[in-house]
C-alpha cells in the first residue's frame, strides 16, 4: 500500500524515529530512535510493521490523507485519537483513506506516542536509519522535526498486523531501578544514600536528549568537584551537571561526556521514565546488572 | 605503537558494567598516553577477533565501550573473553594513517592561549605544529576529533565560559589537546584556528575520515 500524508499540526518536538541508528558511537553519533521503545513496538504491531514512526509529544499531533491508503496504529502513554472526528480506542489502529485525517490530544499520563503505518515511511536512511537527531541535527526529515505543512510518503514495506492484547493500563510506579553509575565511587557512600532515600521530581525541562530533575532535599546541592576525563555515555545515564542539577540522559544523549555519572536507568525501567511527565516524583532504586536482565525478559 | 616488535606493557584495566546493555573497560581515570594508546589497541584487537555477543566496539580517550543485547548476551561471558584479549594486548599491530590539516591560526583565542603559554603567537604556532598528533579519539559531536598529548609547556586549562556555537572546522585547544570541529557546536575550549578539513560526511561509509590512532600534522596555511 502506498498513501501521501500531510502533517496537519505538530508540536515541537514531533519527529520521524526508527530503531535507532546503532554503531556509530564511534564516529561520535548517537543512536537516537524511540523514547518509549515498547509503544514504538506496539504501534509497530498493531499497523503491520512497516518501518518507521512518527513520535509526538503531549502537545499532540494531526495528520491529514492527501492521497491512497494506509493502516495506522497507535500506541503510548494515553492520548485521544479522532479518526474523522471519531473517537477510537488508545492504543489501537485505523484504516485510513484518502481525506481522512487522525487527530491526537494529549490523556491523563505519558509524554510520547507514536503513529506506525502497514507501509514504510519513505525517506532515505542516513546511515542506515532514518531517526531523528535532535542533537546532530541528521536522519528523518532533512534532520530536522516535522512540522505543520510537512508531507510524509509511505510506500511498500509492511506485513500483515499482528494483534496482541494491549496493554493499555499505566504501567507500574515504584522506583526507577538504577544500576550503580561510571562515577558511582567518586560520590561519598553518605551522598549515594541520600541519593536512594531522597525524591525528585521530574522537572519541565525533557526532551530527547535529557530530563532534568528538581533536587527539593538539595542531595547534590554540594556538587563533587571533579575533573573528568570524557568518557562514554549510554542512554540512562545519570549525571550531575557543575550546578548540581541531576539530568537523565536520554535517546538523544551526547555520545562521550565529563560530568559525573551516579547511575544509569535500568532498560527494562527506561520507556516508563520517559514516560513520567513534568512535576511527577521520582524515586531510585539500585540493583544488579543480572536483575536489570531478568526484569526484562520478564516483561 | 607502530612498526614496533616489542610487546608494550598496558596499565591495568578494570572491567566495569555501563548501564545493563555495556561494559566498559577503562585503563585509567586519568587521560595519559598509556592509557590512551591501551584504549587505541583494544579496540583494534576486538574488531580483528570479535567477541560473541558484542555488537559494537567504542574506542574513547581511556577507554572501550562493548556494548551487548541484554536479551541474549550475558556481560559475565563477554568479560572473559576480554580479559583472554587482555593477555595479548600487547602484540597487537595498530595500523595508523598520516594526515596533513591546513590550519589557519586566526582564531579569537590564539593570542590570549599564546600570552598564557608566556610565547608570541607565532612562537606558539611553531610549537603546536612542531611535531603530529596522535588521534586519541572522535566523541561528543559527530566527527569531533581529540589529539594529543601535547608536552607540559602547551597545556592550558578550558575556558570558564562556553561560546554558544563555532563552525565546523573550528581548531580547539585545551587541556593538552587540540580538537577539530566537524559540527557547529558549542565549547568550552580556545578557538585557535580554522581549517577546511571536514571529518564529517553523513553519506560517507564510514562516515569519519579520522581514525583513533592516526598521526595528524597540523600546517600553518596562509
Amino acid at each position: 500500500m502506498s498513501a501521501m500524508l500531510t502533517i496537519l499540526r505538530a508540536g515541537p518536538l514531533t519527529s520521524v524515529q526508527d530503531a535507532g541508528r546503532f554503531g556509530m558511537l564511534r564516529h561520535g553519533i548517537g543512536a537516537s530512535g524511540p523514547m518509549d521503545g515498547g509503544a514504538f513496538a506496539l504501534a509497530g504491531a498493531l499497523a503491520g510493521g512497516g518501518c518507521g514512526s512518527v513520535e509526538f509529544t503531549m502537545a499532540g499531533l494531526e495528520i491529514g490523507v492527501a492521497s491512497g491508503r494506509c493502516r495506522v496504529g497507535f500506541a503510548g502513554g494515553d492520548f485521544v485519537v479522532k479518526h474523522n472526528g471519531v473517537v477510537l480506542d488508545w492504543p489501537g489502529t485505523a484504516m485510513l483513506r484518502a481525506g481522512d485525517t487522525l487527530a491526537v490530544t494529549p490523556g491523563t499520563w505519558g509524554n510520547y506516542g507514536y503513529l506506525r503505518f502497514d507501509a514504510d515511511i519513505d525517506l532515505p536512511p542516513v546511515m542506515g536509519s532514518m531517526a531523528t537527531s535532535s542533537r546532530a541535527q541528521l536522519g528523518g526529515l532533512d534532520g530536522r522535526v516535522l512540522r505543520a505543512g510537512d508531507a510524509v510518503a509511505l510506500r511498500g514495506g509492511g506485513e500483515s498486523a499482528t494483534l496482541a492484547t494491549l496493554p493499555s493500563a499505566e504501567p507500574a510506579s515504584g522506583p526507577i531501578r538504577v544500576i550503580w553509575g561510571l562515577h558511582a565511587d567518586l560520590f561519598p557512600q553518605a551522598l549515594r544514600q541520600r541519593f536512594l532515600a531522597a525524591e525528585f521530581v521530574i522537572s519541565s525541562r525533557l526532551d530527547r536528549m535529557g530530563v532534568r530533575l528538581e533536587d527539593a532535599a538539595g542531595v547534590f546541592a554540594e556538587p563533587v568537584a571533579l575533573s573528568l576525563v570524557s568518557d562514554a555515555i549510554v542512554p540512562g545515564d545519570i549525571q550531575i551537571l557543575g550546578d548540581g542539577t541531576p539530568i537523565v540522559l536520554m535517546r538523544d544523549h551526547q555520545p562521550t561526556g565529563g560530568y559525573p555519572r551516579i547511575a544509569t536507568v535500568i532498560s527494562a525501567d527506561l520507556d516508563r521514565f520517559a514516560q513520567l511527565r513534568h512535576g511527577t516524583p521520582v524515586a531510585f532504586e539500585p540493583v544488579t546488572v543480572e536483575h536489570a536482565h531478568a526484569l526484562l525478559r520478564s516483561r | 605503537m607502530t612498526g614496533s616488535s616489542d610487546p608494550e606493557t598496558f596499565p591495568t584495566p578494570t572491567i566495569m558494567p555501563l548501564g545493563d546493555s555495556g561494559l566498559l573497560v577503562r585503563f585509567g581515570s586519568a587521560l595519559t598516553d598509556a592509557a590512551n594508546r591501551a584504549a587505541i589497541v583494544l579496540a583494534v584487537a576486538l574488531e580483528r577477533d570479535p567477541i560473541a555477543g558484542v555488537v559494537e566496539i567504542v574506542p574513547n580517550l581511556v577507554s572501550v565501550l562493548l556494548r551487548y543485547d541484554p536479551w541474549a548476551s550475558a556481560p559475565a561471558a563477554i568479560a572473559g573473553e576480554l580479559r583472554l584479549r587482555l593477555f595479548a594486548l600487547g602484540d597487537t599491530p595498530v595500523p595508523g594513517a598520516s594526515w596533513t590539516i591546513p590550519t589557519r591560526f586566526d582564531g579569537p583565542d590564539l593570542d590570549e592561549v599564546a600570552a598564557m603559554l608566556g610565547m608570541a603567537a607565532p612562537d606558539f604556532v611553531a610549537a603546536h605544529n612542531a611535531k603530529p598528533l596522535r588521534v586519541l579519539a572522535t566523541g561528543f559531536a559527530p566527527g569531533f576529533v581529540y589529539c594529543g598529548l601535547h608536552g607540559e609547556g602547551l597545556v592550558v586549562p578550558r575556558r570558564t565560559d562556553v561560546r554558544p556555537a563555532v563552525p565546523p572546522g573550528s581548531v580547539l585547544f585545551a587541556a593538552g589537546q587540540t580538537a577539530v570541529t566537524a559540527t557547529e557546536m558549542p565549547t568550552g575550549w580556545y578557538v585557535i584556528g580554522h581549517t577546511d578539513f571536514r571529518n564529517f560526511d553523513p553519506a560517507g561509509a564510514p562516515p569519519t575520515r579520522l581514525r583513533p590512532g592516526d598521526m595528524v600534522a597540523f600546517e600553518a596555511a596562509p
